[in-house]
């Protein structure tokens, strides 16, 4: 499957090539707008991210492709390649997650879910984008990010934060955005696909047309993989008019009921 | 008292991870508001921070104007005053714990100006829901007495601007909230659309913004409710409707003022008023909060324990 990341490339040069939207429009699936020279810009040139987003997939549930079970839908998976390098003790590790997937998520834990997949909740982010700072508000938890991309670099280590430390520059067209400083607390999916706290995660925003983000993430750690391997979706932008982030709190214990006040 | 010493321990334990952050901006950036516009510096006492001096800004006054057109107050803000202990008097829970150790009182103002006594104009029966709340806080016997913020869902509209600090930007078309402190945000639109559906509840409202000079007034309703205003349960339902005015006074002061309208509660529209301070330009690290931190709990274990949790 590393075609399919040869193909995204592919299909990035043809836009970056091609003076008439026409073509990209109609692989762009048909929005206004394509190609990059119609990209919607910023001020100082770089294309604007600025806006609420959201994928459309099933990768919270589980990060490979997987059949339907209860509650979950099927889907084709994120990972390029459809596969994890996990080292052989870390697949263990792993299958024991899943066994105990109820109580250890991280989701069920209502922790903050880390990075890439505070990006495939299934719930609407906002990008507010400046050129020192890339402020990235969730509705899921209310969880906040700033992509700092003032040439600024990652504080020294010691550090372990649940969404890391996340430093962004731009490479031609792309945010590329450098994430380090992890606690081991979270995971991938709800499958338990895990990491440690040495892991790196590279993302690359690429605005494709004025509502679609090609989203690749390169997933790095040496404790857990026996290589890097990287993970690629679209993100949308929501268009509907007057579209607003609302709010999502984590409940992992049973609180709802007493607020307000019972009965006020 | 033992949840309010296991309250404090996690407010001590936050306090020494915030100051193991380097401050070293502030430590070193020379403090010209004295010489260059004849004021001290305003020292404050933060419920988690502990005291801290007023910073140095740069930011011009009057305002620059964004791109659309807006007053340009981007930048770090915190309560003159922080604390959410009680409204009146505007106290923290650190500054009441620190005079409790130290055997004093002080004499902090009444948060609520608006009527003139101070006082929150409670209809009777909420003035006895209210004692009730602050009777219960430490030693609570339901789960509703413990105050949301201490099982770390969000303070709402208008608690987050009693005492955390905050960061303002001002992209096209609104103007954005973000705190570090319970990873809260607001996106405030400017555009003038409607507010949502009533049937929407959220945690910190639906704010509708406008500009009037260098003054941002902010239209809030849709609130949930579930957030209280201070820890001894001074509280609005989700009928409440809320009026903030965000008065910028100069580069570095802004007024916020805030009229709680709710029928069901009160016997009349009252209103608040907080001073804010800008502060010195500081990266926003990481401050996760959720319900069963162990670390937090074992902390607070540690602390009950210990000779200071005896006391």
């Amino acid at each position: 499957m590393r075609h399919r990341v040869v193909g995204v490339l592919y299909f990035s040069v043809v836009l970056s090539l091609t003076p008439q939207p026409a073509s990209a429009q109609a692989a762009g699936g048909g929005t206004e707008g394509s190609g990059t020279a119609s990209l919607p810009r910023t001020r100082d040139g770089k294309p604007d991210l600025s806006g609420i987003w959201q994928v459309l997939n099933r990768a919270n549930d589980n990060i490979l492709a997987h059949s339907a079970s209860e509650g979950v839908p099927a889907g084709l998976g994120v990972v390029d390649g459809d596969e994890i390098p996990y080292r052989s003790e870390a697949l263990q590790q792993k299958e024991v997650n899943f066994a105990n997937r109820e109580t250890r998520d991280t989701e069920a834990n209502c922790y903050l879910p880390g990075v890439p997949r505070i990006t495939y909740m299934p719930f609407p982010f906002q990008i507010i984008q400046f050129p020192d700072v890339t402020t990235i508000l969730y509705e899921y938890v209310h969880a906040t990010r700033y992509v700092h991309t003032n040439g600024s670099e990652h504080p020294e280590g010691g550090v372990y934060w649940w969404m890391g430390d996340s430093r962004g520059r731009w490479e031609g067209d792309t945010l590329v955005v450098d994430v380090v400083h992890f606690t081991d607390q979270t995971w991938f999916d709800r499958t338990g696909n895990f990491h440690s706290e040495a892991l790196h995660v590279v993302e690359r925003y690429s605005l494709v047309d004025a509502n679609h983000i090609n989203y690749e993430v390169t997933i790095e750690d040496d404790e857990v993989f026996t290589r890097p391997w990287t993970m690629s979706m679209t993100l949308y932008r929501r268009t509907e008019p007057n579209f607003q982030l609302l709010d999502y709190d984590c409940y992992a214990f049973e609180w709802e009921q007493y607020y307000p006040y019972p009965g006020l | 008292m033992r949840l309010q010493q296991a309250m404090l321990a996690l407010g001590i334990s936050v306090a020494l991870l915030s100051l193991a952050v380097p401050l070293s901006s502030q430590e070193e950036a020379p403090d010209p508001r004295s010489s260059e516009y004849g004021r001290e510096p305003t020292e404050f006492l933060d419920p988690l921070t502990g005291p801290v001096r007023g910073a140095p800004t740069t930011a011009p006054w009057p305002p620059a104007q964004t791109a659309d057109g807006q007053p340009d107050v981007q930048g770090v803000w915190r309560p003159a005053l922080g604390g959410t202990h009680s409204l009146n008097p505007a106290i923290s829970s650190g500054q009441l714990f620190r005079n409790q150790l130290a055997g004093v009182t002080t004499d902090n103002p009444s948060r609520i100006v608006d009527p003139a006594d101070g006082n929150v104009p409670y209809q009777p029966w909420a003035a006895a829901l209210q004692q009730e709340l602050e009777a219960a806080y430490e030693n609570p016997t339901q789960p509703e007495h413990i105050d949301t913020q201490t099982r770390c869902l969000g303070p709402g509209v208008p608690r987050l601007y009693l005492f955390p600090r905050f960061r303002i930007l001002q992209p096209p078309g609104s103007v954005v909230f973000v705190w570090d402190q319970y990873h809260s945000f607001r996106v405030i639109p400017l555009d003038g659309r409607p507010h949502i559906s009533p049937r929407v509840k959220l945690w910190s409202g639906d704010g509708r913004g406008r500009w009037e000079g260098n003054t941002l007034v902010v239209d809030t309703t849709n609130l949930n409710a579930k957030s209280r205003l201070d820890v001894i349960g001074d509280f609005f339902s989700d009928q409440a409707h809320i009026l903030e005015r965000f008065i910028f006074i100069d580069d570095s002061t802004m007024h916020y003022e805030v009229t709680i309208t709710d029928p069901t509660v009160f016997t009349q529209p009252w209103a608040m008023r907080v001073v804010q301070r800008r502060e010195a330009e500081e990266e926003f690290w990481e401050f996760a909060c959720h319900e069963g931190e162990r670390d937090a709990l074992e902390s607070s274990r540690q602390f009950i324990n210990s000779d200071a949790g005896n006391r």
